[in-house]
């Protein structure tokens, strides 16, 4: 099976509910077997293209999305709003639904608020750092901890 | 990844964590990266990208070094 509708109807409705749907709900939608759109997640998540929570078919992130509450608010010009799994995919949601909007998050050590605004499709000026913890080679290791 | 006031902020958070230095970078990179790496997720035809694309993507904003190699 082309992993591709599964895709899409999966960040399609993410982006419009605000919540992933189940592999049943995406099995309805497109017609298919509920077996068959598991699988399909869980090929999904093997790709690296979604994660799922563990020991199930429930999507935690279809990066940049997340689908539990993170320190990573994403909220559009026109008022749509989610969650990003880090920064990256904070300002990724914004470029993926090619948006300005807003990235709050805040600083880890000292709890100052901190807004990454995009307008114009431009990054405005911000007295701001960004950190990764973990070399690239092992970003998979724990794509929960980067 | 997070995003602080400055380094001397990462500094105080990761030595109170006992974590090892990791990469510091600017918000600007992090916007360039993040919509050169999101920007066409939704459609048909994305593909994900081979380590050599996105390794050149990576250089391409200048996040080069042993740090940023994906293949060890």
């Amino acid at each position: 099976m082309n992993d591709t509708p599964v895709r899409l109807h999966l960040y399609n409705r993410f982006l419009a509910d605000g919540r992933p749907p189940t592999a049943l709900e995406t099995a309805e939608a497109l017609g298919v077997p509920t077996e068959e759109a598991e699988a399909a997640y869980q090929r999904l998540e093997q790709a690296h293209v979604i994660v799922l929570a563990p020991g199930t078919t429930d999507v935690w992130m279809a990066n940049p999305l997340s689908a539990v509450p993170t320190p990573f608010r994403v909220v559009t010009g026109d008022g749509r709003s989610w969650w990003g799994n880090c920064v990256w995919d904070g300002l990724g949601v914004l470029a993926m639904v090619g948006a300005d909007g807003v990235v709050s998050t805040s600083c880890p050590d000292c709890g100052e608020p901190l807004e990454l605004r995009i307008s114009g499709g431009e990054l405005e000026p911000i007295d701001a750092v960004v950190h990764f913890a973990v070399p690239a080679a092992r970003w998979w290791d724990n794509i929960g901890f980067t | 990844m997070l995003a602080f006031r400055s380094e001397e902020h990462v500094d105080r958070w990761r030595e109170q964590r006992c974590l090892a230095p990791g990469a510091v970078f600017s918000p600007d990179q992090m916007w360039r990266l993040a919509y050169d790496w999101y920007r066409d997720r939704l459609s048909p035809d994305w593909q994900r990208k081979t380590p050599e694309e996105a390794q050149a993507l990576l250089e391409e904003i200048g996040l080069t070094g042993p740090f940023w190699r994906l293949r060890p």
